[in-house]
């Protein structure tokens, strides 16, 4: 007899809980997930592509550094990852400007 | 395309190794007309007899289910633990003159816990 | 009480059952009230799943013999925490545990994400708890560990061979991890539903990836340890289809853990590396199948198993559902960049992870094969140790030289003027070790003085890279500090290092050999005299226990004892092995007492060299897995800061 009233309380509990964010947000009825929208998401991966871009910079600098790689393949590389981190940031200033 | 290269290598790797190296794995009533050496899945039936490391120890083989005749065994090597009458053992070898003379016995493995009522 | 513990569990699958409803629906119609209810309900799933388990557990200690388990997996002499781990000693109490990881993994990792990653979060809830109904399911339905009985005066005990530290701490711990993989599948799974792309969910799951892949690398450790000291045999894996169902995922996983570099830095291989999760995730499930339903000792119990029909269903199910997520999201998953040269660290990691699945796919297909001929062929056939050694080498041996290449090698591009400039010092350091061994007469193995020619290279290129990396930033800790994934991650490689040591040492340089002794005689192996001295029977607390005394002399000197026992309970016996361990070479000496005959005794005797290398092996692949995983609030700051940019 016990147990099945304990079981009773479980399950009021259970229901109790998973009802809770209706009984807390009685008011709102159809408050939407707050997700990125599609331009949010287009944000999203330029900033990846920034942030990319930058990691590779520091990490070849890095490389460079501890004698990985040579002057000349330095050179060689340093130059398209900068162009790639620079073209992100312009993108991100062009987007933050226009709002 | 270095990707569908070394696939390829895998498979036909793959290919000529299982070739190779398959047992077949039967159980007493489906023993008949193998010569080579296969694996032989049954349940043990006394009389045990015998010393495995010298005459070779002495058992019958029936299938699990125990729908078969009982097939003689002569063991050499090391004998398991849990190796007793109505155990389900996994035996390698090959028939000899009637005798299934066999090198290696596996019982049960241990890692399947339910061991007196899995079986 | 095993009423309270049914009903909890009624609740759990219940509430399992609302949040893949409730979260399905909410998600589709992006309502928060919806998916917010989801939510609660996966975690309350856990609470109610915790309570059904702590009854389970009680009724175990307290040898309730009311519960049919406790009465067949415990018995009065049973001590407290041997009756504690019979809880993972049977099928339906392993299934709750499953339930309980699962849904504790879910819960902790939905909390922790549910601000920053709200939109997946949506979509990963259902996914947890589709396989937690499955799992709920079960437990009320079919396999249900709170069936009663009227009181027995004695429960059945628990099998010696579990009776033993390993199987409390071994189960578990692969549990943790095969449940683990659940948690980047689900979050991958539910960043493709709400057809999001970019790697919010990669770095949210990164280190319970880890953590999983741990736990898992762990248990099949110690699962080899106790092989090793307690089976007594003589090996610590044996290939066979249970071990694999670990292996597995494991290798899976491995793979994973590499090819997600590749996506972060490169924004490549999406594709493949939502594959690998959900072959992670998948082989996991079967292997758990693969462990509970008997389909492996004897295809023949397969129909017998009241669970086999159910997790069959369920894994074909899942495949379908992943295969189908990933094929209708191939758009999204493009990638803009291409590989730029065969000779970059981001083509080593593709060649490691070619290697990694192809290993793993070729011991699946071991496992399957005896299922597969009976199918096709109307045979079963099995195919044993030799396929898989083989394939360790063909596969295991390039993995090894790409962990020394892979370190030094640039990303992007790398020129092979730069790449001989780098290497020269592995290279000649393992030339020059593998010269030494040929003359020491490690010859005699071709693969183990390949694989000892590769470690010396491996264990150079780790030094090299952390001593140029302390020079250029002035200390170890700041160096480790920098990216303590990547040093980590270089202790976890000297872990394997370690491992391939005592692998190859003790399968390549092993000596057998098996002799009748009388009391008073002595053989000799690879360096050893062993002699039987005497034999004594004891009585012990479960057993009666009949060891032979032995002494050694020879590369070292003592005494060790190895027989066996004989349970009173059951009248199996088992055979108590005796190790001796010579540190100075991490070698052991190792004697199997294999039958008694007449006055003598046969012996089985094992030198073992390098063994113990893969014990120490897997303390530092816990100390470096661990660096690897601790949390590190900057990532988090990022993903904050990420966020908060693309909004302004």
């Amino acid at each position: 007899m016990i147990s099945l009233a304990l079981g009773a309380i479980l399950a009021a509990l259970a229901v109790l809980l998973t009802a809770l964010p209706f009984i807390q947000h009685a008011d709102d009825l159809d408050a939407p997930l707050d997700g990125p929208t599609p331009e949010q998401e287009r944000r999203i991966a330029v900033i990846e592509e920034r942030d990319r871009a930058l990691a590779a910079l520091k990490e070849l600098e890095f490389d460079h550094r501890t004698g990985k790689i040579d002057d000349t393949d330095y050179r060689e590389l340093v130059g398209p990852l900068r162009r790639t981190a620079a073209e992100a940031l312009r993108i991100i200033d062009e987007g933050s400007a226009k709002e | 395309m270095a990707l569908a290269i070394a696939m390829l290598l895998a498979v036909f790797l793959l290919y000529t190794a299982v070739v190779g190296n398959s047992t077949p794995v039967l159980q007493p009533s489906n023993l008949a007309g193998h010569t080579g050496t296969v694996s032989l899945t049954g349940e043990v039936i006394g009389p045990v007899a015998g010393e495995s490391h010298t005459t070779g120890l002495t058992f019958g083989l029936r299938d699990i289910s125990g729908k078969s005749q009982t097939i003689p065994i002569n063991f050499h090597g090391s004998v398991p633990d849990l190796f007793k009458v109505g155990r389900h053992v996994n035996l390698t070898g090959a028939m000899k003159n009637g005798t299934f003379v066999a090198t290696d016995m596996t019982t049960k493995c241990p890692s399947k816990y339910t061991t007196t009522n899995g079986s | 009480m095993a009423d309270l513990g049914r009903a909890a569990l009624i609740v759990s699958f219940g509430l399992a059952l609302w949040a893949l409803a409730a979260g399905i629906t909410g998600a589709m119609a992006n309502r928060r009230r919806l998916v917010d209810s989801a939510r609660n309900a996966l975690i309350a799933c856990f609470v109610s799943t915790f309570i059904a388990s702590a009854i389970l557990a009680s009724a175990l200690v307290r040898h309730d013999y009311t519960f049919v388990y406790a009465a067949s997996h415990t018995s009065h002499d049973l001590p407290t925490l041997y009756s504690l781990s019979a809880f993972w000693g049977g099928q339906e109490g392993s299934l709750l545990l499953w339930l309980l990881i699962l849904t504790g993994y879910a819960a902790l990792s939905v909390t922790l994400n549910k601000r920053l990653l709200r939109d997946l979060i949506a979509w990963t809830v259902p996914v947890f708890a589709g396989v937690a109904t499955f799992f709920s399911f079960i437990l009320v339905a079919v396999s249900s560990p709170f069936v009663t009985q009227s009181r027995a005066v004695d429960g059945a005990g628990l099998t010696p061979s579990l009776q033993n530290p390993y199987m409390v701490a071994h189960p578990p711990m692969l549990y943790l991890g095969y449940v683990g993989l659940t948690v980047p599948f689900a979050f991958a799974a539910g960043a493709l539903l709400a057809r999001q792309a970019d790697e919010r969910w990669l770095i949210a799951t990164r280190r319970w990836t880890l953590a999983a892949w741990m736990f898992l690398g762990f248990g099949q450790l110690l699962g080899s340890h106790w092989a090793y000291v307690e089976v007594g045999w003589g090996g610590y894996y044996a290939w066979d289809p249970v071990e694999n169902a670990a292996l597995m995922p494991w290798l899976a996983a491995t793979a994973f853990l590499h090819s997600v570099m590749i996506q972060e830095r490169k924004g490549m291989l999406k594709i493949w590396n939502v594959v690998l999760v959900a072959l992670a995730f998948e082989l996991s499930v079967f292997g758990t199948f693969l462990t509970r339903s008997g389909v492996i000792n004897s295809i023949h119990s397969f129909a017998r198993s009241s669970i086999g029909p159910w997790f069959l269903v369920f894994v074909c199910a899942t495949a379908i559902f992943s295969t189908w997520l990933i094929l209708s999201r191939l758009p999204l998953l493009r990638a803009r960049t291409k590989l730029e040269s065969a000779l970059s660290r981001e083509a080593t990691f593709l060649y490691n992870n070619l290697l990694l699945v192809a290993l793993c796919l070729t011991i699946l297909w071991g496992v399957l094969f005896p299922v597969l001929t009976q199918a096709f062929l109307g045979e079963s056939k099995t195919i044993g140790r030799p396929y898989y050694d083989f394939f360790l080498r063909a596969f295991g041996l390039p993995l090894l030289l790409l962990m020394g290449i892979g370190p030094l090698i640039a990303w992007r591009r790398a020129s092979v003027r730069s790449l001989i400039a780098t290497l020269r010092w592995p290279i000649s350091v393992a030339l020059t070790a593998g010269v030494v061994l040929l003359i020491l007469g490690a010859g005699s193995s071709i693969p183990g003085i390949i694989a000892y020619t590769f470690c010396a290279f491996v264990l150079t290129t780790i030094v090299v890279e952390v001593v140029r990396g302390t020079r250029a930033t002035g200390s170890l800790t700041e160096l480790v500090g920098r990216n303590r994934r990547r040093y980590g991650g270089y202790v976890v490689h000297f872990a394997i290092v370690l491992f391939a040591i005592g692998v190859a040492g003790s399968s390549a340089y092993g000596s057998t050999k098996e002799q009748l002794l009388l009391p008073g005689q002595t053989m000799s192996v690879a360096g050893y005299n062993v002699t039987y001295k005497n034999l004594e029977v004891e009585k012990g607390p479960t057993s009666s226990e009949t060891r032979a005394v032995m002494t050694f002399t020879g590369r070292s000197t003592g005494t060790l004892r190895s027989g066996t026992n004989a349970y009173f309970a059951d009248g199996s016996s088992s055979r108590e092995v005796g190790i001796h361990t010579n540190w100075l070479r991490a070698e052991d000496l190792y004697v199997i007492f294999d039958q008694k005959q007449g006055e003598g005794v046969y012996f089985k005797v094992l030198v073992k060299p390098l063994v113990n290398l893969l014990w120490v092996a897997g303390i530092v692949f816990i100390i470096g897995s661990m660096v690897a995983l601790w949390p590190d609030a900057r990532e988090q700051k990022r993903l904050v800061a990420r966020l908060a940019l693309a909004r302004a």
